[in-house]
Parts: structure tokens; sequence; C-alpha cells
């Protein structure tokens, strides 16, 4: 690609670079669907934080598909995969150390890093 | 200055120096234009910022229709209002009510929505807030001089991908017929990212 | 991967320190080391995800040590290298020949 000049930059930012990539079939799970994150531990990019692994969730909105980052950071292949906003309860998370035990985090989560709840 | 921070006045000795021999050699080789390296500096330096979000903000406290909008679709809301791009295409606004107060975080770098908010501040992108946040996010509000009652839910948001999210604070008491001008200007950065509340109309004398 | 930037959860940190009325850049290299990041993506040799990567792989000692525009460098010269548009002896190369430069001027 051409060299950034200063006359494209304005177009370059407003345009941005979105990862939505078109529906590509159903997704796997559904809202209320209690789901759990997977205990995995690449040495590549991932984007499911360690806090998360093995933590019991449920599906509170799907985004729709999105460039699976994984991926795009070892060979920038464009995988497309649903990702989805999950809500963990803190006691979930942070056990009996939990400070308030019913707040909670929502963590948006691709498709390959949850599987359903036990 | 406590353990995890760096003062960001004293960089590593050599940093400065590497900054200006990247740039020479890019600028050198023709693989970089100075011109367009002082556009991006002045664009997030002087003309993107929070106070695009205080204007989203200040809409949605003035018009039901425009808040539902927000709610539903936020990207296109704000995309109708001037606001898109890098680092904000696909963004999810998040309505604060009396039982419900959220709260924004990217544990694992910094991602912020730059269209309605600007860059990130230090804080925000730095070990004590992206370690603290999920795990304790009532410790965090208080020291932000926040405090919540036990019957409000607390959720952290936690940007792990490419969605990016504004808080929708409660509008303030004391604020019938104002314009949305003057709404603004009652929104604060903090308060858009979830760890601080609207500024409040001064008390009539 | 498990390294030092997957930081939700951890203790130790102290107090967050807010600065009031914080400027967006607090030192010129940061705002060179900002636009250059974006200026080099620019040219699409590089993804997002693969740049995030590139700061996650530095040591996570030397991550918790530095600031956050450190860590951007830290990327963008990896990303610079791997990718073939710049070798690490030309850099340590220009850096002497600046630092050389500095000295006799000062």
């Amino acid at each position: 690609m051409p060299v950034l000049t200063a006359d494209r930059v304005e177009e370059m930012l407003r345009r941005g670079t979105s990862a939505r990539l078109p529906e590509n079939g159903p997704p796997r799970f559904r809202r209320g669907e209690r789901v759990v994150a997977r205990n995995i531990n690449p040495v590549t990019h991932t984007r499911v934080p360690r806090y998360l692994r093995g933590r019991v969730g449920t599906i509170e909105r799907c985004h729709g598909v999105f460039i699976f980052p994984d991926a795009h950071a070892h060979d920038g292949t464009k995988e497309p995969q649903q990702l989805y906003s999950v809500r963990f309860e803190a006691a979930e998370l942070w056990g009996p150390d939990a400070p308030v035990a019913t707040d909670a985090v929502y963590v948006d989560l691709f498709e390959p890093y949850l599987a359903p709840a036990p | 200055m406590s353990a995890g921070q760096h003062d960001h006045d004293a960089p590593l000795p050599e940093t400065v120096l590497r900054v200006k021999a990247l740039e020479s050699l890019l600028v050198e080789k023709g693989l970089v234009d100075p011109a367009a390296l002082d556009v991006l500096i002045d664009t997030y330096e002087t003309k993107v910022g929070p106070r695009n979000g205080a204007r989203v903000v200040a809409r949605a406290w003035a018009d039901p229709a425009y808040r539902r909008r927000l709610l539903e679709d936020a990207s296109a809301a704000i995309a109708d209002m001037g606001f898109c791009g890098r680092q904000g295409e696909d963004m999810v606004v998040v309505e604060n009510t009396d039982r419900v107060h959220n709260m924004v975080v990217c544990t694992l770098c910094s991602c912020y929505p730059w269209p309605v908010l600007g860059l990130p501040p230090v804080w925000y992108k730095s070990a004590p807030y992206r370690a603290r946040a999920v795990a304790d996010p009532r410790g965090v509000l208080a020291e932000f001089g926040v405090t919540l009652g036990d019957d409000v839910e607390i959720r952290v948001w936690d940007s792990t991908a490419e969605v990016r999210y504004l808080v929708l604070p409660q509008r303030p008491a004391d604020t019938d017929g104002w314009s949305e001008e003057r709404l603004a200007e009652l929104v604060t950065r903090d308060s858009m990212i979830g760890v601080g509340l609207p500024a409040r109309p001064p008390q009539a004398a | 991967m498990n390294g030092a930037h997957d930081l939700g959860g951890m203790h130790g940190f102290g107090p967050i320190e807010a600065e009031p009325d914080e400027p967006v850049f607090h030192a010129e290299w940061e705002r060179r080391a900002f636009a250059l990041t974006l200026a080099m993506g620019a040219h699409g040799a590089w993804n997002i995800d693969m740049s995030r990567y590139a700061r996650e792989r530095m040591a996570p000692g030397a991550y918790l040590a530095t600031s956050y525009y450190e860590h951007w460098l830290h990327g963008l010269e990896l990303l610079l290298v791997e990718k073939g548009f710049l070798t690490r002896q030309e850099i340590d190369r220009r850096m002497a020949e600046i630092a050389a430069q500095e000295a006799q001027e000062a």
C-alpha cells in the first residue's frame, strides 16, 4: 500500500477498520444460555483473559460475526466467528473473596472460546 | 510511586533516542510522510475528544427517541452525529439506571471508544485500573469519589474484542428544559467511562 | 498468550492515581510513537491483532515496569523488523549516530 499522506489521514480515520463480517449462519449459543470459558492457553494471541478460563457465565447477547483475532494475529486470516457478550457473576470469578458477590463482569468472547456449561 | 506504576516523565533511557531513530529511518526510506504524522497527532490532541461523547449523551437525555436509537444501534446513532471511525466502528451504549451502574475497562490492553472519547487517559491504560476494575469495581469507584448503594448492581464491561462501549449516565436532577448544549456541559469523561457521575447543576442561591 | 498484559484480577498495583486534566500526550516522543505506529500500520503489512500480539510479547518484567507508549514502541519495532521494513543493525546504528550528533551539539 502507498505511504499514508497528510491529505488521506482524515478519511482513513473516519472510515476506520471494522472487524465485523457478514453473518454466516446461526450462532451456536442463545441469550440466557449458560456457557463455560474454555481453559485454553495458547502461546499465540488470544482474547480470552485468564481470569475467565473455566468460569461459567450466561450469554447476554450475540454481537454478530467478527474477525477472529487468534487467527488474524497469526497469519492475517479473516476467519469469521460469532462474538458474544457473556455475563459472569463476581462470586463465580473470585469465589468467597468477591467484594460484592452479585456485581457482574460482561466480557466479549468468541464462540471458539466457549463451550456449553456442564 | 506505587509498585507497578511507571513515571511517564522518565521513560527508559534509550526510549527517546529509539523513537528518533525509527522516525529518522522511516522518513528517509519514504515509508512515512512527516506531514501525515502531524495530522495524526493534531487530530487526537485537539480535534477528537470527550466533548463528542458529551453531545451524544446530552442528546439522549433531551430526546427520548434518540435515546432509544442509541440503545438499539449505537454505531448508527453516534454516526448520525458525525462521530465514527477508528476504534469506534462497532459501538454499544450501556445505560445507567437507579438499579444498574456500568463501568468500562480493557483488562488486556487499552481498548476505548476513540471517536466519542478521544484517546484514553493514562490511568485507564495502566495496571492498577486494568487489574482492579473487574475484581473490585466498588473499590475503584471509591477512589474516584463515588459510592453506590447495595441495591445497585455494578456491571463491568471488559472490552476484549472490537466492540467499544460508552456509558450513558443518568440525567442529573433539576435540569428540566435545559438545552442540549447546557446539558452537555454536565457530562464528564469519567461518567462516560463509568468511574464517575455527571456534574450536578449549581444550587440556586 | 499468558503474558503480563493479562492483568484482570492481579493484586499489588496500588492506587489508580488519576492525573486531573491530563494532557493527551506527556512528551514529544509519545506523540511520535503514536503517530509512527498508525502511519506504518496503514501500509497493511500487519493488522491490529498482530500489533497487540507484538506488544504482548514484551518480557513480563519489562512490560510491568514501562509506560503505555513504551509498550507501543516495543511492538512497533518488533513488527518493523519481523516484516522486513528495518533491521536491528540499522536501528542501532542510527541510534548511535543521533546520540553522537547530540553529544557534539551539547
